[in-house]
């Protein structure tokens, strides 16, 4: 605008120039501080409060909105049927129940596809009896009189988890898993069944004959993001470093290291270990990840209370 | 069927949807069109929903009457759209030197926006879709003001309109009425979204659509009625021909139709309706945009309150100075 007749009086930069000059001393400068707070006003092991809102989505057997601060996700949970005779190899008698859902690909998550899949099936969140749709085959004269009927698996639901982020603002992994979750939770599958006359499968429509997935315990993602002052033309031992929970756009574009803690209830009330991711960075210390995991069971108190509110 | 080599694939084997046979005694209620001709339904519109974007709106077309809750297929359709816009933005270096904005829209269904799941590509429908958006936005942008940049204008239909009435297992037989009526409504939202990133329009661009619907087996072609906002599941197979604008209001011009369909003697009727339907829309338009205005101007206000009052305290906010 005004070329040269400006004063010089030496630059003064607002914060939000600091900001986008220097992100990682802007970042460094507010967590130096006696009591750290971080650039967007929380505490070091703030985390943003969620919003669900379930079962907007009118064309999804289950659905779900899941807020935190900027954040914002949409996963609609669509159920079609995989019929048995189209499986091409089928597994065999002896597989495991817990194994069944994942050879068979019963699960169809997209965006952080393999990240959602692969910890759906280590948590075994669906149980592959909600999944099936079974036929009694009527008595035939070749049956011995004694054996009762004959239980068949006819097909199988096959559930397509569709993942939206509609804004982001940082930490993707843990609103998509809680939209995940609570799109599961609200999914109800029509009743289905074998017509032998159509040599089809058949659904009711009527919602009084739908039944739900059986989720017992949730599992809850956390994501940290450290911070560290360290280099390779430091020493190690005088590198500072900060954990920050949920983290926001900004700081997951300053810190490089992150820490996904996917915690669980082990039945009485104490909260077990699913899964601990750590990436990038260098060396996250002992302490810290203890840090980590505990507040990751404090968050996941706090799940639970929206998830089963919502 | 090609799998699909970046994303999880349907079991193999492949998967069907569900085909529902209701019960002989269950009675499903057909939505009929209750208001009038020329009403249009109630929407909702909203900008800045999308903090990343330079400039996103959310446009809704909720439900008229509340679904009843005995049956598991939806029987009323809704339109839900978010639209985000990025830009203007420099253009990739190695892009040959262009006077004007560079705008391209991307419209794209989510897989849960239809009866039928929709895939991860963009199809032949949604690229028409884009194609039509990009024609009625690029009459109302003033692309001379940014030269050498570009603008992505990207809509996602959360949930589309559907082409007739499907509940109860019934196989829906429109002739694709439905994305006349989510073409209209991304024309709105984009306009929205455009205003909310600051980008220089000559008008609000709002989209209307209009159709003839047919008076049944004894009425002829000249009783035929022309109504605004079909629903198509509310007028299941009775649309003959439908036509969908985008309309400047204050200048009077449209920049976009689309017109489909047999109208016959109708045509001039169509389209004025079809042009009333957009001037309806472009009141609760200019509303959102005042709205998204004035939230961003009571934004700033409270920013410059906050940094007056942090300067004296200590913490939150720094001013740096940088000498030397």
């Amino acid at each position: 605008m005004a070329n040269g007749t400006a004063k010089l009086a030496g630059l003064v930069f607002s914060r939000e120039t600091f900001a986008k000059l220097t992100p990682g001393p802007f970042l460094q400068a507010h967590l130096q501080q006696p009591e750290p707070i971080r650039p967007n006003g929380r505490s070091l092991d703030a985390f943003r409060t969620p919003t669900i809102h379930t079962g907007s989505l009118s064309h999804s057997n289950g659905s779900a909105v899941v807020r935190l601060g900027d954040t914002a996700v949409v996963c609609g949970v669509r159920a079609e049927i995989l019929l048995a005779s189209d499986i091409p190899h089928p597994p065999s008698e002896d597989t495991s129940e817990d194994d069944l859902v994942e050879r068979l690909g019963l699960l169809v998550p997209n965006a952080l596809s393999y990240r959602v899949l692969s910890l759906m099936h280590t948590s075994n969140l669906i149980k592959p009896g909600d999944l099936r749709i079974q036929y009694t085959e009527p008595a035939t004269e070749d049956d011995l009189p004694d054996d009762g009927p004959k239980i068949v698996t006819k097909a199988f639901w096959a559930l397509y988890i569709d993942v939206l982020c509609i804004a982001l603002d940082g930490n993707p992994f843990d609103a998509a898993w809680a939209a995940v979750i609570a799109a599961l939770k609200s999914t109800r599958l029509p009743r289905a069944w074998w017509d032998p006359d159509r040599e089809m499968i058949l659904c009711s429509p009527l919602a009084n004959e739908t039944h739900g997935l059986r989720l017992d315990d949730i599992p809850v993602a956390s994501t940290f993001a450290v911070f560290s002052t360290g280099s390779a033309l430091k020493q190690r031992s005088e590198a500072e470093s900060w954990v920050l929970a949920d983290p926001d756009g900004f700081e997951e574009d300053v810190c490089s290291e992150t820490v996904t803690a996917v915690v669980r209830s082990d039945g009485g009330g104490v909260e077990s270990i699913t899964r601990l991711e750590k990436s990038g960075g260098d060396a996250i210390d002992k302490a810290a990840m203890g840090r980590c995991v505990h507040m990751a069971q404090q968050r996941w108190r706090e799940w639970q209370g929206v998830l089963h509110g919502g | 069927m090609q799998t699909d080599r970046r994303r999880l694939n349907a079991p193999p084997g492949g998967t069907t949807p569900p085909v529902f046979a209701a019960p002989p005694d269950t009675k499903l209620h057909r939505p009929t069109r209750t208001r009038k001709p020329d009403e249009h339904r109630k929407l909702f519109l909203r900008t800045g929903i999308v903090p990343s974007a330079s400039g996103s709106a959310y446009y809704e077309i909720p439900p008229q009457e509340p679904q009843p809750t005995a049956l598991l297929v939806p029987q009323r359709s809704s339109l839900k759209i978010t639209c985000t816009v990025h830009g203007p933005r420099p253009l990739p270096r190695n892009a040959a030197f262009s006077p004007n904005l560079l705008l391209s829209a991307h419209v794209k269904f989510a897989p849960f926006a239809t009866q039928n799941r929709r895939g991860y590509v963009r199809d032949a429908s949604e690229r028409d879709l884009g194609a039509h958006l990009e024609t009625a936005l690029r009459g109302v942008v003033i692309g001379e003001r940014f030269p050498k940049s570009g603008c992505e204008v990207v809509l996602t239909i959360l949930e589309g309109e559907e082409d007739g009435w499907g509940a109860g297992g019934a196989e829906i037989k429109g002739g694709g009425w439905g994305i006349m009526t989510v073409l209209a409504g991304c024309i709105t939202a984009a306009s929205a979204a455009l205003v909310d990133a600051g980008i220089d329009c000559v008008d609000l661009i709002s989209g209307g659509v209009a159709a003839v619907k047919d008076a049944g087996k004894h009425g002829g072609q000249e009783n035929a009625v022309v109504v605004l906002d079909p629903a198509p599941s509310e007028h299941d197979g009775e649309i003959t021909a439908a036509c969908v604008v985008g309309y400047l209001q204050s200048r009077d011009e449209v920049t976009e139709m689309w017109m489909k369909g047999d109208a016959g003697a109708q045509v001039q009727t169509l389209i004025d309706e079809a042009v009333k339907a957009a001037s309806l829309v472009r009141a609760v338009l200019a509303e959102a945009v005042k709205d998204g205005v004035q939230a961003k101007i009571d934004e700033a206000e409270d920013d410059a309150a906050m940094t007056g009052s942090a300067k004296e305290g200590k913490g939150k906010s720094k001013e740096v100075v940088m000498t030397g």
